[in-house]
This record gives C-alpha cells, structure tokens and sequence, in this order.
C-alpha cells in the first residue's frame, strides 16, 4: 500500500470502516486507535461454533413423504452430513441414500439463486421487491383474483405450511388447493377405506411370520422404507419369518424374497381370490367370509387361476398352504397390483386373505389419530392434476401457484399439461431449481431447501403414536436472495388478512406460537420457551394418540374382478411396467450425482433409463444387451437400450421412471428417457386416479446399439465361488444366535 | 538397510500376522483391533451404506464414461448376483454383498507395495499413505476384493462445481490425480473417538464409534466394534459364529452362517459374513 501512496487509515476509510471501533486486524496485529499491538484470532467464531467440532442438530427429512426424523452435522457452520435421528421412531437413526443426498440439494450448483421473471420466451432475474410486487399486483386484493379463478398446486402436504396454504385459499375464497403426487398412494387408500374404514392401517411386519406381498415394495419406495427396512430386520430374525411376493417385475423387496413369483400385471387380484378359494377349502376358514363371496370365489380354481395370470397352477395351492401352515401372516398390495382400471378391486381381493386368515387385529390394525386435523398429511392425487388441467383447459383459471410438484415432467403427454399451463395468465413456481414446470411459468420465486428452513411434518404413515418431526435450519441460507417458503406464504396470507396475523412477523414465529400451542397434547409441564427448545433439540413431538378402530367389511361387488384380463393385444403386445426406483421417486432427485452414480440395486446400471427385459423374450427377438429399442405405446414412442432381466414377466418390459430432464440440471438433463410421457389414458375406475400399469406398448428393435453403463460384471452368478452362500432356512439356528 | 543386515536379522524383520497375542488389552498400542460383522441375510441392497459413504469419505462423482471406463470410485459397493441354477426366473429373489475393504490381517496389498504406502496400523487397519503413493497400483493388482481405487483423474478440480465443495468433511483428505485409495473403516471417526477415550483415561466404549455405512444402515446389518474387547458385540458375534480372527480355515458346524469371503487365499479379514437364508420350503 505505501508504493500506492495510501496508508492503512486512509484506505479503510474507502472502504467506509473509518473509524470504526471494532479492533481490524491486519498483517501489523496493531490496534487502530492506539497502534498497540493485540493479538486476535483470524476468524471470531460465532455462537455455538467451535472450530473443528461437529454439532448435531436435529431437523426432518423431507426428501420423500416419510417424514424420518434426521440429524445434521454440522461444522463452521456448514451442514456436511445427515445422520438418522435416535429419537424418531419412524427412522430408529437410521436413514436411507435419499436421505444422505439433502446436502446434496441444499449444495447442488443448479440452485436457483434469485427470483427470475419470464420475459419474452425466457427467464430474466428481477428482484424480490419486483418480484412481490408482481404477485400483489397480479393476485392481490386489488386484482380481482378470487375463487374459481385461482388455484394453488402442492406435492403432498402437512404440518404448518399446509395451514398457511389452507388459509391463504381460504381467504381468495378458492377451493381449489390441488395436492398433486404422481406417485400417490391414493389407490391403495381407497381400497383401505372400502375394507378397513381407514386410509392406511398400521402395518406390523415384526410380528408376522409370512408376509404375501403382492407387488409393495415396502423396503425400497413404501409408506415409510426405513421404518419397514427396521421392521423386516426383525421380521428376518428368530423365528425367522418367510417373505413371497408376487409382482411383474422384481422390485429391491421381491429381490429379498423366499419366493418370487412373476405374474401378469393387473392380474393379482385373481390369484388372491384362487388362493382364497384354496383357504376356504379347510374347514376352519369356511365360516370366516359371507355365502356370497364364497361362492364367487368358487370358481377361480388353480387351472382357471393360472391361464388368467400365467403363474403355474401349483403355486396357487402353494401359497395358500404357506398361509394356512405359518400364522399370524400380513398379505399387502403394492403400486404394481394397485395401478389398473380395476385397481381397488384388486387391492380389495388382496385384503380379503388377511380377512380369511384372521390377521385383522393381529398383524393389521389401526394407526394413531393425529388429534389436529388441519396439520395432518395431505398424501395427494393424481385426481388433482386431473381437475387442475381440466380447469386450466377450460380457461377458467387466471392464475396458478406450483410449489413441491413438477407437473410438467410428470404430467402424461395424452393431458396436454403444458398446453393447458400455458392458456393461465400468471403462473407462478416456487422452487429450488428451475424445473421444466418453471420454465413454463411466469414468476419463478427461489426458495429455501429443507435444510435451510423451519418447519413441522407429519408423515401419513405413523408406526407409534403421533410423531410430528420438526424441521429447523441447520445452516444460514446459502445464497441472500432466497426466501423461506413460510414467509412468502405469511406475507401472501396478510394480503387480505393483515390483522389476523400481525402478531407474526415471519413464519419462525407463527410456528413457534403454533407449537407451543400444542403443549396441553404432550402433557409438557415446563414452561413454553423449555417446550420449544426441547421440541426444537429432540426433532419430534410424541403424542400418545389413541388408535383408530378399524373394521373388515367385504362388499361382493367388489371382488367381482374383470372376468378375463389378459386380453391379447396384437398392436401392443406387451404390458408396460414403470418402474419406481427408490432413489428417484417420480424424478424431483435426478438431479444430484450421488443418486445418479448409486446403482439400482437389481441392474446395477448408473447414469441412464433402460429398458428390462426377459432373456427369452429378447432371445426370440433377436435382442441383446444395449441394442437400443423402440417401445411405443398410442400416446409416444421412447427409444431405450436394452437389459437383459430374468426377474420380469415374459410379457412385460420395464422402464424405470424419474429420468429425462430436459430442465433440471447438469446432473439430470439429457439423462435418459421419461415413461411418463408414453402412459395410456387407463384410469382406476373408482378414483379416477390414472393406471399407471394399464399401459400397452409395442417393442421394436432398432439397428442402433450402445453399451450400458454398470456396476456388474461381464458374468451375473458367482461362477461357483463363494461370496454370497446360502444357508436353508430349516438348517439355520437364529435362536441361538447374538 | 543392506541385504545382509535383512538376511543376518530376518526374525525381527519378517513381520507375520496374524499372530495370537498380537492385540491385547492390556498391552499399549495393542488394545484395538476394528472389526465388522454383516449379516447378507438382513441385508436388502438398499444402497444407503454406498451413499453414507459418499457422503463421509468425499468420495468423487465420476459421471457416466468414466464410470463405464471402471474408473468409478465407491469405496464400498453392493455386488448382485443371480443363482446359477435359476431356470426362468430368480425365484429366490437375488444375492446382495457389500463389498469393501476387508482390512485383511495379512493383506496381499501391502507386501507390493514399492514405496511401504499401504502398510498396518496398530489397531489392525490396512492404511494407506496418500503422501507416499507413487500410483503404481501393484496393490489394486494384488487385491482379491478389489476394493481398492485408483484417481485418474485430478477430481478435486471437476468432480465439485461450486458450491458442493461446502459440503466436503473437512476431517477427510480430498485426493489427488495419480493415489489410491480405499475404505478406511472411517479412520477419521476411529481417531476422534480414541483421542477422546485417552483424554479421559479409558478405551473407547463398544457402540461409541461406528463408520458412515454402520450408521446408516436401515436394517442394521452390520455390527462394528474392537474384537480384542471379548464383551464387545462384534467380538461375540465372531464368536458365536465360530470365526477365529487367527485361523485361515474354519472349523465350523453347518448350523453356524459365519464365514470370510477367499479365506483360503490366507488374507485374514477382518469382516465376518454371515450367509443369507432361503426358505426353501417356500
């Protein structure tokens, strides 16, 4: 500095720190007042912030609707890693990859960092004062905005934010809060409903010695994978329990099956019934169901079963001597025998084993009622999307908000989504990075990731009591110009209702007021300040809620199935299976590396969509591994390599979902194709809620190959050395082990 | 040192292990031995472990090619393998293992290495030196797991666009073009905790330390603990499953599941498998 002719005074004073009291330290260590010589570290640390020390915080994943309670290590400030929540009793301290890869979303280099606005064709960045004054211009009092004319989009939905959205459409008067999952378990609830009177009834894997799953992949994309994963761990453990699933194509549960049986899809309910009609067959279950569905069940005998479903007739018997010899048993359904025109009649078919058997109230039974309505989950539809597009299709809506859902990349091509989004007038995405669905709005608001941002979740599936887990920041916001979700939606909320909520100047504390609220149900003696703490340090709120009572009633009308599905198509052949995978749901995680590079358990293949197929199917074909096929359905054509898969109907072909960005980031744009855009309009019959397995596709082998990209090698067996051996279950002796 | 000097001494050089009182309790700088214990039968091929790990070590998201090029670098990884009697279909579902390094008591890697990189800690770790890896990769060669991965490229430069180099462990050294590397068995979590026990005069408590994969683990299948400590569960769990640390082949009862994986190659592991189960009945 002096060869510039200033010295150290002078250019502070540039900087505007002249004269500043603080103590700034430079090479010289001398105080600037006195010129005394002070000795001061480099960094001051902040509160709580030991250099070198790692603090735990607890907070929520929210990466999948789980709600596991977590814990952020954190460091300087910096959350490096999430750990399970001891805790919790959905996650046990335990948690899966998806979890893991939070950080990866709150350090992805494709985060959104400022409000960007549309400007002729693409997005400009405006600032957060345009940008807010934008939305009061465009949906505040004064715009006319009300009612029918506006709608809110949402993913699945709990806790606090779900109040503030509830009542920012309450007060534009709009019903129209859309809860939309592509992957929703909204089939399934409703077959639950027919049967039990409840959406989900509380699962006890722990206490079954044989579980019958027909095509729920409980351990890898379930209600709830890491409490299931604890529960299977007992489950597997003396006496040990036997798991048979029976599904189209393998999913990471069918992998760890005692029995895998391939069936047709959408046939699954027709073996139930053939295995009920064996059960009913001993004479202490002929009492268990009504004359009626007796004798409906009559006819499915193993012959009849096994043309309709393409299992050989003997397992029909088999699994239905399995149920009778080990008791108590659980018999599940899953998203693959749940996606039909006639899925709850299926799901309904299932459940009517558990009926025969007696396991109602044994191994089933009722969840936990969560005493607070309004913050209880929203586990959303496919049906939203549906009145949505309608809605926006018919040009009534004048403005819509989209947070938590990516309806563009899900939307199947046949609804013209992005058409229909198009005919709004003001679109508005809060998210954290510009999805394909943002690209198409015209305000695109950044907001805060999980780990940024207070909050409170509950899970729809509560395996004891009522835990609602608490969401706390576990970092300083990353990037200054975004915002907390919460307090966008409590400034959008004082819009039209200042006065209500004046007491809160943000939304940290209208859910402090609203938690300590909650104390008389917890029975917390300390003081309201102890309770929040406490609530904050733990990560969860424990409510003893009493359990729901839950019935079995069995309409015939509902197990009256299709009489023949299996209807050959000669146009298109084979059925198609979407397949979930469990590190990529319906595709919002395609954009982290970790998940890219983690290989599907089954395929062991990374980076990429492929297409699975049996080995003699594609050996009739002509099909090696690579070759790049064509597999079209009426609504799309997508071209995928091939994998070459013993674990999937003959009949079927399986494109796993979440892949086929074109707008996510660098991770995930151009990364293989996406299956959603090619499904059929089949709908469930009794939901509405769209088929996902009714698709037919065609499978046409191209000239052009490549060569996938996996973790296995050139060999699939172990080529008789042993790694993994394999012990008979009747030699084994659990009991005696530590 | 001279080859006469080796010759003239070679029982105080030729280091054998593993040795029965090798490790001890009571005896300083023998009073760890860190083991594993996976049960294949619990073990669902979630890949949780594979991402804790990532997550943990630092480990580089190679990206597709280089992946393809089997310059990938998961320092622990889950196997699939089909039955080699399967007909149609796998109807016994399929075999997962975790794969990572086994800490082999006499590891085939370490005696190749030119420059004594990879060499043996006290408490019964294969180490490995960044600072002294000359790349030769004998020890990848060598390896009969192979667990051991090889930087090719400088990853500190592209594997982490800004920000997500925030999100690396400061406790872990991000690795250069041209080292190996491989599972640790979390050494830098091992450290901490022993550091800690010997600031207050004590061992470190079975359960008070576990690696990245341990803990996340959903269905736990894997126990972790200091096998010299005989009141540790990973000590009764060898036990138990009749796995003797000093033995190269078991004499076990066929009721017993626990086993080492090419423990006729006398590598000594450190990680006991316990075989998978099927209901055959089913």
């Amino acid at each position: 500095m002096s060869e510039s002719g200033i010295n150290r005074r002078d250019f502070l004073k540039v900087l505007g720190l002249g004269g500043s009291s603080l103590a700034l330290t430079g090479c010289g260590n001398t105080d600037i007042r006195s010129g005394d010589e002070l000795i001061m570290p480099n960094v001051s640390p902040e509160d709580f912030v030991v250099p070198g020390l790692s603090v735990f915080y607890a907070s929520t994943c929210t990466q999948c609707g789980s709600a596991c309670g977590v814990m952020g290590r954190v460091r300087e400030g910096r959350v490096l890693k999430m750990e399970g929540n001891p805790q919790s009793k959905i996650s046990g301290g335990k948690i899966c990859g998806l979890g893991q890869a939070a950080v990866q979303v709150q350090y992805n280099p494709d985060r959104l960092t400022q409000p960007m606005m549309k400007v002729g064709n693409g997005l400009q960045p405006v600032s957060w004062d345009k940008a807010m004054a934008t939305l009061n211009e465009k949906v505040g009092p004064k715009s006319g905005i009300k009612g029918e004319n506006f709608a809110f989009m949402t993913g699945a939905m709990s806790g606090h934010l779900k109040v503030l959205v509830q009542n920012y459409l309450d007060s534009l008067d709009s019903k129209n809060h859309f809860a939309y999952e592509a992957l929703s378990p909204s089939i399934g609830f409703a077959a639950n409903k027919q049967v039990y009177g409840v959406d989900m009834p509380r699962l006890h894997f722990d206490k079954a010695k044989l579980i019958v799953s027909f095509g729920s992949d409980f351990l890898g994309t379930g209600a709830s994978p890491v409490h299931f994963a604890a529960e299977y761990a007992k489950f597997r453990k003396a006496p040990r329990g036997t798991l048979v699933q029976i599904e189209p194509k393998m999913t990471m549960t069918g992998a760890n099956a005692d029995r895998w049986i391939a069936i047709i899809p959408g046939t699954e309910g027709i073996f139930a019934l053939g295995v009920a009609n064996q059960l009913l067959k001993h004479s202490e279950f002929t009492n268990t169901v009504p004359a009626g569905i007796a004798s409906l069940v009559s006819k499915y005998d193993p012959e009849t079963v096994s043309q309709i479903t393409g299992v050989r007739p003997e397992l029909v018997g088999h699994v239905a001597s399995l149920l009778w010899e080990k008791t108590p048993s659980i018999v599940i359904s899953g998203a693959s025998a749940e996606g039909h025109a006639h899925g709850v009649q299926n799901a309904v078919a299932i459940q009517l084993l558990n009926k025969i058997l007696g396991n109602v109230g044994k191994t089933i039974d009722g969840q936990a009622k969560s005493p607070f309505p309004q913050i209880a989950p929203e586990a959303g539809s496919f049906s939203s999307l549906k009145a949505m597009n309608d809605a926006m299709g018919g040009g009534k809506l004048q403005a819509v908000f989209i947070h938590g859902a990516n309806p563009v990349f899900t939307a199947p091509s046949f609804m013209g989504f992005r058409d229909n989004l198009r005919k709004v007038p003001f679109k508005v995405a809060f998210v954290n990075a510009a999805d394909e669905t943002a690209q198409e709005c015209d305000l695109v608001l950044p907001i805060l990731t999980a780990v940024e941002e207070f909050g409170s979740n509950i899970a729809w599936y509560q395996p004891e009591g009522v835990e609602i887990t608490m969401q706390q920041p576990l970092m300083n916001k990353l990037y200054p110009d975004t915002r907390s979700m919460g307090d966008i939606m409590l400034d959008l909320v004082k819009q039209r209702r200042a006065d209500e909520y004046k007491n809160w100047p943000d939304f940290f504390s209208y859910l402090k007021a609203a938690v300590i609220n909650m104390k008389p149900a917890v029975k917390y003696t300390d003081t309201d300040e102890h309770f929040w703490y406490d609530t904050l340090s733990s990560g969860v709120i424990h409510i003893d809620a009493p359990q729901e009572q839950i019935g079995d009633s069995f309409a015939e009308a509902a197990l009256s199935l299709p009489e023949v599905q299996n209807v050959q198509d000669p146009k298109f052949p084979f059925y198609l299976v979407p397949s979930e995978r469990h590190y990529f749901r319906d595709g919002r995680h395609a954009n982290c590396g970790w998940l890219q590079e983690s290989p599907d358990p089954l395929t062991t293949i990374v980076w990429d969509s492929w297409v699975e197929i049996h080995p003699k199917t594609a050996a009739s074909m002509g099909i090696k591994e690579g070759d790049y096929l064509e597999i079209a359905s009426q609504n799309g054509t997508l071209k995928v390599k091939a994998y070459l898969f013993p674990g999937i109907h003959p009949d079927a072909v399986s494109i796993p979902l979440g892949q086929g960005h074109e707008s996510l980031g660098r991770f995930a744009n151009g990364v293989g194709v996406n299956p959603f855009t090619i499904l059929n309009p089949v709908f469930e019959k009794d939901t509405g809620e769209l088929a996902m397995f009714g698709t037919r596709v065609s499978v046409k082998k191209t000239s052009d190959s490549e060569i996938v990209v996996k973790d296995e090698g050139p060999v699939s067996t172990q080529m008789g050395r042993k790694l993994v051996v394999t012990l008979p279950a009747d030699v084994a002796q659990l009991s005696k082990e530590i | 040192m001279s080859i006469t000097n080796l010759l003239n001494n070679w029982s105080f050089y030729r280091n054998k292990r593993p040795y029965r009182g090798q490790y001890d309790l009571n005896k300083e700088y023998s009073e760890y031995k860190w083991a594993m214990a996976l049960d294949l039968d619990i073990c669902t091929g979630c890949n949780a472990c594979t991402t804790a790990c990532y997550a943990e070590n630092n480990l580089p998201v190679v990206g597709k090619k280089r992946f393809h090029h089997g310059q990938v670098m998961h320092w622990i990884r889950i196997e699939r393998y089909w039955d080699e009697k399967m007909v149609d279909f796998p109807e016994q579902g399929a075999s997962f293992l975790p794969m990572m390094c086994q800490q082999c008591e006499a590891a085939p890697c370490e005696t190749v290495c030119p420059v004594g990189a990879t060499s043996h800690t006290n408490d019964g770790l294969n180490s490995q030196n960044y600072h002294r890896c000359i790349g030769s990769r004998y020890c990848s060669a060598n390896c009969p797991y192979k667990v051991r991965y090889f930087n090719f490229w400088n990853y500190p430069s592209t594997a982490w666009p800004a920000p997500l180099p925030d999100q690396l462990n400061p406790d872990v050294t991000v690795r250069t073009k041209g080292i190996m590397e491989k599972c640790t068995f979390c050494v830098q979590r091992l450290n901490e905790a022993k550091s800690r026990a010997r600031t207050e005069y004590r061992l470190v408590r079975d359960g008070e330390v576990v690696p990245a994969c341990v803990q996340a683990c959903p269905t736990s299948a894997i126990t972790f603990g200091n096998i010299v400590d005989p009141n540790s569960k990973v000590a009764k769990m060898w036990k138990n499953q009749q796995v003797d640390l000093y033995k190269d082949l078991q004499e076990k009862d066929n009721t017993v599941r626990g086993y080492r994986i090419l423990e006729d190659l006398r590598p000594f592991p450190s990680v006991m498998y316990m075989e998978r189960i099927r209901d055959t009945e089913a």
